[in-house]
């Protein structure tokens, strides 16, 4: 089945690692390609998320079942979207718990949609046996870990591979402080800040984070192409 | 063409999900391609001919008419194993009438299988229920069926008070049914169809419907772990043991 669609959850089981970041991050890189989006903000305490893009995000949460219905009946449909999901590191076991349960990963590939998850790698050893537990649950879901150079040199990456697309991590470059509160600000849209006059940074800082946000999008778009290769590879398998 | 089996599904008590289980049992054996037929004794309206209602009946288990229609027709029927969902409260009465009938001592010299699923409820006088089951229920297998509908916390029966009621019926085994989230049951139940058609996203006339990806994915993974317990018993073994037939005839 040819893959059409994204589902990308963005994920860690510790705090302030930056996934609100990678979200927003691929949220604009959807939209500068034109592509339709959804955002789930898992996040009862902050929805970071929701604020960052009012138009393309809202909260959703999964201790109640009311609520997984609304996110996971929604993460299924099949509206064109690609869908991005910043879990919160308190919800990171329900989630990834109703999702092995109700089997998402394979009814996704069944419809057309790649599941892939981000997991933004930190050296704890929290971190490194739940990037090992979703290897071992989601075997159909494109794992891969991000490297958020911000919170120091990449020391553990063997410790967070995975096969396939995951075999190469994203990399999210430092951004210079300065430039880092300016798209901290909420609401902050990556989009929207090309059509502002220079976000009143001046040229420099603003050329800087127009190269920052592009070597991101590299990545991203090389992420992509990994993951429908892949599964171009597993279908040529399985005819031959 | 293996002998005919009966398996009897009954709780000494109403509302422990007795008609829940007789479902499980219904759509293993329909998956397994075991032809079916199975009687619901809540007359005059079955819950169990609600959701499978082209292979089930209604009867009244005390009536010899009905009698007959059952157990008459057990060599002959089309369906080799036939599931009866008993009336909450019927249980014991009903195993004695069996017992009456001499379908107990049919099953004794090996001339129909026969089986009995007790599902029980949480307090601690369901255990004197298998005390009273135990007294009747002979040579029959039987199956005590914890069924956790409510409250994961119960069944917090002292372990040797348990195992002394346990021992009562000697080669009983015990089934686990787990927990199936409140609303995933509900939507089943206003869908009023087989657990299976529901996960295909089904309805009761077979087109398709629009049920909860969710709510499907919590019965397909629960369901799954009810057929790993029937699986865990050999239950097809038991109501069919035709490679055994077959060897044993062979042997000979």
């Amino acid at each position: 089945m040819s893959l059409r669609n994204f589902i990308t959850i963005v994920a860690s089981p510790r705090p302030r690692v930056g996934k609100t970041l990678v979200a927003r991050l691929l949220a604009d890189f959807h939209l500068h390609n034109g592509r339709p989006i959804a955002a789930f903000d898992i996040n009862p305490d902050d929805t970071a998320l929701t604020q960052f893009l009012p138009d393309h995000s809202a909260p959703a949460e999964v201790a109640e079942i009311n609520g997984q219905m609304a996110l996971f009946d929604r993460l299924v449909a099949d509206d064109g979207a690609q869908k991005i999901v910043d879990l919160g590191h308190p919800s990171f076991k329900p989630f990834f718990a109703v999702m092995k349960n109700i089997g998402l990963a394979d009814e996704l590939r069944r419809r057309g949609i790649a599941p892939v998850i981000l997991f933004v790698a930190t050296p704890d050893a929290t971190s490194v046996e739940a990037f090992a537990a979703l290897r071992d649950d989601f075997p159909n879901a494109a794992l891969i870990a991000v490297h958020n150079e911000i919170l120091g040199e990449a020391q553990h990456r063997d410790k967070f591979t995975a096969s396939g697309p995951g075999s190469i991590p994203v990399h999210v470059a430092a951004l210079a402080p300065g430039l880092r509160k300016v798209i901290d600000r909420r609401p902050f849209s990556f989009v929207d800040s090309r059509n502002t006059a220079l976000l009143g940074i001046g040229l420099e800082p603003y050329n800087e984070l127009q190269r920052w946000l592009r070597r991101v999008y590299v990545e991203f778009r090389e992420l992509e192409l990994r993951v429908l290769l892949s599964d171009l590879q597993s279908s040529l398998n399985v005819q031959s | 063409m293996s002998k005919p089996a009966v398996i009897l599904v009954g709780a000494d008590k109403g509302g422990v999900g007795k008609t829940t289980v007789a479902r499980t049992l219904l759509d293993y054996f329909t998956a397994h391609q075991v032809p079916i037929r199975a009687f619901d004794t809540e007359s005059p309206r079955g819950t169990l001919k609600r959701f499978h209602p082209n292979i089930t009946e209604v009867v009244d288990v005390t009536e010899v008419g009905d009698q007959m229609k059952i157990f008459d027709t057990l060599g002959n029927a089309a369906a080799n194993v036939t599931v009866i969902d008993i009336r909450a409260g019927l249980l014991s009465p009903t195993l004695r009438a069996l017992s009456d009938i001499g379908l107990l001592d049919s099953a004794k010299k090996g001339q129909i299988t026969f089986a009995v699923f007790h599902i029980l409820g949480p307090s601690i006088a369901s255990l004197e229920e298998i005390a009273e089951t135990a007294n009747v229920v002979g040579d029959a297998n039987y199956f005590l069926v914890k069924n956790f509908i409510n409250n994961t916390t119960f069944f917090e029966w002292d372990p040797s008070t348990y195992n002394s009621y346990f021992k009562r019926i000697p080669g009983a085994s015990e089934i686990t049914v787990p927990k199936l989230n409140e609303m995933a049951c509900e939507q089943v139940e206003v869908a009023s169809t087989p657990f299976v058609s529901f996960v295909a996203n089904k309805d009761s006339r077979g087109e398709p419907a629009n049920y909860s990806f969710v709510l499907r994915g919590y019965v397909r993974h629960w369901l799954g772990n009810v057929w790993g317990e029937f699986d865990r018993v050999q239950l097809m073994d038991l109501v069919t043991p035709k490679a055994d037939n077959d060897v044993r005839q062979a042997a000979s």
